[in-house]
């Protein structure tokens, strides 16, 4: 069963017309992807068009078998509580301790205040921040962020994990750490695809490679052949 | 709304107005006056409204008799006027009568009248006149008429205060809702400039919340409710604010004017003017909240 299927997606911004153009291909669930290009291919864009922060120009986004391209309010809010998402500049609330930012993602979805402490206490501890719950994101390393990033991610368990250069901020040994990380994820079942220019990471994990080039989709690298550019 | 949810928007909301404490407490300020200005006019119209109700329902038309009318001529002249239909009461005061009691109203001050003799003021028919012919048309007829009496010399009765307290109680009506009007825009528009802060304030906890998968209602519910509390806390205010004025005002500043008011009973506002303001600095609360929300939270 395919996890995502873009069917000749485009977004492009004006005035010249930059963005993704005519993008064709699905993941399967259980998937480890990276989506990999220089700076300026698309990468970020098609991410975004996966989780819907952005509508398509042209095409279609299918994600878990729903078509995503026009969903918006509630139906949007209920979809992307499906989803992890990462971020290179982590994305979390600076007023709020480490706790409350992984909590945060589960009060959303309706889960008792003492049910979405217990998760997120539980992953801040799986992902060795124990000691670290109670701290605001201004006093933790960048590596300790994105982990607290990534537990948020986890809480309400994804069906798909969507990051976007989730290494770009941290040391080559925190990033490391947080690529080992993900396999882990995947390892357990989630479907995860990393958004990276990194490629140092590519040949170390294993997992289907996107090669994107100036918007367009430019090579596959991987097991599964189910791509079509 | 589930109870997770309840818990989730308050706590927001609570974190909310300890981060912006003064900039919440400053508006609540602003609307407060804007509510105060609106209650003291609810205020000074009703207490004028019961004082002129108090003074009308003490409307009299005097009818000074000539010298020569006997009491059996007065007694049938008083029985003829009160047959009239806007007469509540009429009473004959004779000449002994209204001396001693002219003599009572100046008290202590009685002695500014010896050497005078007692005949010096004349009998008098005093009539009430029944509510719903107090007007001004109606005393003046009712006048008319008395005059027109073989046996009476002059009749006296008031003739334009009525009406110059009628257009005194339009003017108080149309200020209170156009100073009101005004002063309710601004404090909307406060209420709007704040609520817009708080969510500026708020940008990247919005757009995280956002990407989490929270509801529309759940990421905008705290802002309305802000907008609402500080309505609410800004009538609580501006009602301390109103009942302070009050006492002081009743306390020391009418002190002065305690004859023309002795008697009267000056009122704070009502439990139903109250409820009024209240609900007032809750609309005006909600409504710029959601003004702003609507503008500034895509």
């Amino acid at each position: 069963m395919s996890m995502i299927r873009l069917h000749k997606v485009s977004k492009l911004y004006p005035p010249d017309d930059t963005g993704v153009r005519d993008v064709t291909f699905e993941v399967e669930d259980g998937e480890f992807l990276f989506l990999c290009g220089p700076s300026g291919a698309g990468k970020t864009t098609l991410l975004r068009l996966l989780f819907r922060a952005e509508p398509v120009t042209e095409g279609q986004v299918i994600v878990s078998g729903r078509n995503i391209t026009r969903l918006k309010g509630d139906g949007l809010a209920a979809f992307r509580r499906r989803l992890g998402l990462v971020f290179q500049d982590f994305k979390l609330i600076p007023r709020m301790t480490a706790l409350e930012n992984v909590a945060l993602a589960a009060d959303v979805t309706g889960v008792s205040w003492r049910e979405s402490r217990r998760k997120a206490f539980r992953l801040l501890a799986e992902l060795g921040l124990k000691d670290k719950y109670g701290a605001l994101p201004p006093a933790l390393s960048g590596g300790e962020q994105q982990r607290v990033a990534i537990a948020r991610a986890l809480v309400n368990d994804p069906e798909l994990v969507l990051a976007d250069e989730p290494t770009g901020n941290l040391d080559p040994e925190m990033a490391e750490e947080t690529m080992r990380l993900f396999a882990r994820i995947h390892r357990q079942g989630t479907t995860v695809l990393i958004a990276t220019h990194d490629h140092r990471f590519l040949q170390r994990f294993d997992g289907r490679v996107l090669l994107m080039r100036q918007g367009r989709l430019a090579g596959v690298h991987g097991a599964v052949p189910a791509v079509s550019a | 709304m589930k109870s997770v949810y309840v818990l989730f928007v308050a706590g927001r909301v609570g974190r909310s107005l300890r981060e912006l404490f003064w900039t919440h407490l400053l508006t609540a300020g602003v609307m407060a006056m804007t509510l105060s200005v609106f209650g003291g006019f609810l205020m000074i119209q009703g207490n004028v409204g019961r004082l002129v109700q108090g003074w009308s329902d003490q409307v009299q038309v005097f009818a000074y008799l000539k010298d020569g009318v006997d009491a059996a001529a007065a007694e049938a002249m008083r029985s003829r006027v009160a047959a009239y239909p806007e007469v509540k009461a009429v009473r004959y005061v004779s000449r002994e009568r209204a001396w001693d009691e002219f003599r009572k109203t100046l008290g202590s001050q009685s002695g500014i009248l010896e050497g005078l003799e007692p005949d010096v003021l004349p009998a008098s028919l005093d009539v009430e006149v029944r509510s719903g012919h107090r007007s001004r048309e109606a005393v003046l007829s009712l006048a008319r008429r008395m005059a027109a009496l073989e046996g009476v010399q002059e009749v006296e009765y008031p003739e334009t205060w009525l009406e110059k307290v009628r257009l005194l109680m339009i003017g108080i009506e149309w200020l209170k809702w156009l100073l009101g009007g005004f002063l309710f825009l601004v404090a909307f528009l406060i209420v709007g400039s704040t609520i817009k802060l708080a969510i500026v304030a708020r940008q990247d906890e919005i757009e995280i919340m956002q990407l989490v998968g929270a509801a529309d209602g759940l990421i905008k519910a705290p802002f309305v409710i802000e907008g609402m509390i500080q309505g609410l806390v800004g009538a609580a205010l501006a009602l301390a604010l109103l009942r302070g004025a009050f006492s002081l005002l009743t306390a020391e500043l009418l002190a002065p004017f305690g004859a023309l008011v002795a008697g009267r009973q000056f009122a704070f506002l009502g439990a139903g003017e109250c409820a009024l303001l209240v609900l007032m600095g809750w609309l005006l609360g909600a409504a710029g909240s959601m003004l702003s929300v609507k503008r500034h939270l895509a």
